[in-house]
């Protein structure tokens, strides 16, 4: 702990305080997410647990935040994170106007290399929101909070928590109380993001978990053994039945938005798991590489924590490099070079 | 992946050598502490050797696998593995002398459960302390608690353990897909899994990948059926060079020894330094960490005493 200057409280986390600090030895600002142990029932947490877990056996990956330390402190422990200013929910709630087409492509991308990086080290994450993806200074987008990451196993006999995932990023077979599941969960809160990124509002906004149900029925219409042929074996299939109705088009639920983000949307919200379109194949969607192109980090957003005014970068759109524009007008001419280089 | 994973990088030791050493130190460092709390010292006698300690921990050892075999609900196997190396991993490093391995063992069975997702509810847990009153379990989930940071901490937070249990199902599978020379693969596994029970009451875990187990008790165990499956090294698993080879032979080797070394203690042994333990635990106990309990009673565990409270991480940090 002397090892570190506090400068000032960012928050309370599922387990306890964040502290914005220094880290006087090498001068970087850090993140200190203290886990104390007092009137616990059980002792350790498993969410601190599971968080460690996750964090210290992977890699670093641009997209996932990065555990640097774990030390113990008094009667508990503190875990030390890279520094993040923002997430996600405060850049869809402060940004003045509508992300641009652009942007949303340059956060999906971020989010989708992370999520791609987790489901290939076994890890799903079971808890993707806004919230939980943060923005660094640069407009990295990372993500965080491994409070409920699993490592998975594919020999699929371990029974799961149904009780996971925030209500409105829930994958339906979660809402249907499944114990058996996969890291489509993942991906249906992907898309569910996805859809809030387009909007700047929630595409499920349920206030308790049958609402919910009822407001994913609405749009992808009342599941059927053909649309869904597992929902029969899932625990609270049964239990509660709907008005039957008909899927509304992804069209009219996101409106103005280009084909082929609507294809992509479409990827992601199907009820059987393992037809959603993994992080990996995603990144290879026409999407991606259609015009506009995703932003480049540093043209995205970055609002200041604790909701201060947001700061827009003001950039003007780079104009020297367009795919448009004849190739010889992005390339130097070389005899402006040959004064200063020899080589020429 | 075992590959990225901290047991390589931190928990995996070049030789036996090197662990004994790492053993030594920490005799050695109880030793010093005992010199330095000033207590007028009976005679150096007192002091377990590091090979009565070595009696007592593999006892202790014992009865840790014991207490997991015994669980209900039933306690999948990776889970014990990973206890059993929790409890190896936070004596390579301390003393029995100075931490008694009676709650250690518990606590790490306590963590495993935890770590590896298999749930279990802490009166669940005291339930299985048969031996113990309504109140004693409490008392003894109470200790744990208590010693669930310390552990975490000399596990210096360093939780994922890889077991040999799934390389082995999946060399298996490997064998029965592509190693058609081999009839019956599934009659192998019967030794193997007893090589890997016993493999993980030994130092294996600390010196060779779960891989490198799981491979060595397939082979073993084809060994001791009169099978020879040697081909199944150079034709599927491309280990063509002679010296990669040699290397593979030489690691399976000393994995076999440490096997055929390891012998369960002696009770009148056990009885002996158990004694010489629990007098160290009333002299020494709490000098060296005034935290820790005092009261060691032979098998009734620790007096009761409320949690000393620390100073807390709160906003006066800040200041």
């Amino acid at each position: 702990m002397e090892q570190y200057s506090i400068l000032g409280r960012v928050g309370e986390g599922a387990h306890g305080i964040v502290f914005k600090a220094k880290h006087i030895e090498t001068g970087e600002t850090v993140a200190l997410k203290k886990v104390a142990l007092r009137r616990l029932e059980d002792g350790i947490p498993n969410q601190a647990l599971r968080e460690i877990k996750a964090l210290q056996e992977i890699e670093d990956n641009q997209h996932v935040v990065k555990l640097k330390d774990v030390f113990p402190h008094g009667t508990g422990f503190v875990l030390v994170f890279e520094f993040m200013l923002s997430d996600l929910s405060e850049v869809i709630r402060n940004s003045e106007r509508p992300l641009t087409p652009a942007q949303v492509k340059g956060y999906m991308m971020m989010l989708l290399k992370g999520v791609a990086f987790l489901h290939h080290n076994n890890i799903m994450h079971r808890d993707l929101k806004p919230a939980n993806l943060l923005i660094g200074s640069s407009g990295h987008l990372k993500i965080a909070d491994f409070g409920l990451a699993r490592l998975f196993s594919e020999r699929g006999d371990r029974l799961y928590s149904h009780q996971v995932a925030t209500r409105w990023y829930r994958a339906p077979e979660l809402l249907y109380g499944a114990r058996k599941y996969d890291e489509g969960v993942d991906l249906w809160a992907v898309g569910c993001i996805f859809g809030e990124l387009l909007n700047s509002s929630p595409l499920f906004p349920g206030e308790n978990d049958i609402e919910q149900l009822c407001c994913v029925l609405r749009v992808l219409g009342t599941p059927t053994q053909e649309s869904w042929p597992e929902i029969v074996e899932l625990p609270d299939y049964n239990k509660i039945t709907f008005k039957e109705n008909p899927p509304i088009p992804l069209e009219e639920i996101v409106p103005d938005t280009c084909p082929q983000a609507v294809h992509l949307l479409y990827k992601f919200l199907v009820y059987p798991s393992r037809q959603r379109c993994s992080a990996r194949q995603a990144l290879l969607h026409p999407y991606f590489f259609s015009s506009p192109l995703p932003a480049h980090h540093s043209e995205l957003p970055i609002p200041q924590r604790g909701g201060r005014p947001p700061r827009q970068r003001l950039q003007a759109p780079p104009t020297d490099f367009s795919v448009d524009l004849p190739l010889q007008n992005s390339v130097v001419d070389p005899v402006l070079l040959r004064g200063h280089a020899s080589c020429l | 992946m075992f590959h990225n994973s901290s047991q390589r990088k931190h928990w995996t030791f070049n030789s036996e050598d090197e662990l004994e050493q790492c053993r030594c130190d920490a005799n050695q460092k109880f030793r010093k502490k005992t010199v330095e709390s000033g207590k007028p010292v009976v005679s150096d006698s007192l002091i377990l050797e590091r090979h009565e300690e070595d009696v007592l921990f593999r006892h202790y050892e014992r009865r840790l696998m014991d207490f997991c075999n015994a669980f209900k609900p039933v306690m999948p196997k990776s889970v014990v593995g990973t206890a059993i190396m929790y409890f190896r991993r936070f004596y390579l490093n301390n003393s029995i002398m100075e931490y008694h391995p009676r709650i250690i063992m518990l606590t790490c069975a306590y963590l495993s459960c935890k770590v590896d997702e298999f749930n279990v509810s802490s009166s669940q847990f005291g339930g299985n302390l048969l031996q113990e009153t309504p109140a004693g379990q409490e008392r003894v989930l109470e200790q744990i608690l208590e010693y669930e940071l310390l552990l975490i901490q000399q596990l210096n937070f360093h939780l994922v353990v890889h077991n040999p249990y799934r390389p082995m199902e999946g060399l298996l599978i490997d064998i029965k897909t592509r190693y058609p020379t081999l009839e019956n693969p599934e009659t192998l596994r019967k030794n193997a899994d007893d090589f890997l029970t016993q493999a993980t009451m030994t130092d294996a875990g600390l010196l060779f990948t779960p891989s490198q187990i799981a491979l060595t008790a397939i082979l073993n165990s084809a060994t001791r059926a009169g099978l020879s499956i040697e081909s199944y090294l150079t034709e599927c698993l491309g280990l063509k060079d002679k010296e990669t080879l040699s290397k593979t032979y030489e690691s399976m080797r000393r994995m076999k020894n440490l096997l055929k070394r390891y012998g369960l203690p002696k009770s009148d042994e056990v009885n002996v330094y158990k004694q010489k333990l629990e007098r160290i635990h009333v002299e020494f106990g709490t000098s060296s960490n005034n935290k820790r309990k005092r009261g060691y009673e032979e098998d009734g565990h620790v007096s009761k005493e409320p949690r000393l409270t620390e100073e807390y991480f709160t906003d006066e940090d800040l200041l």
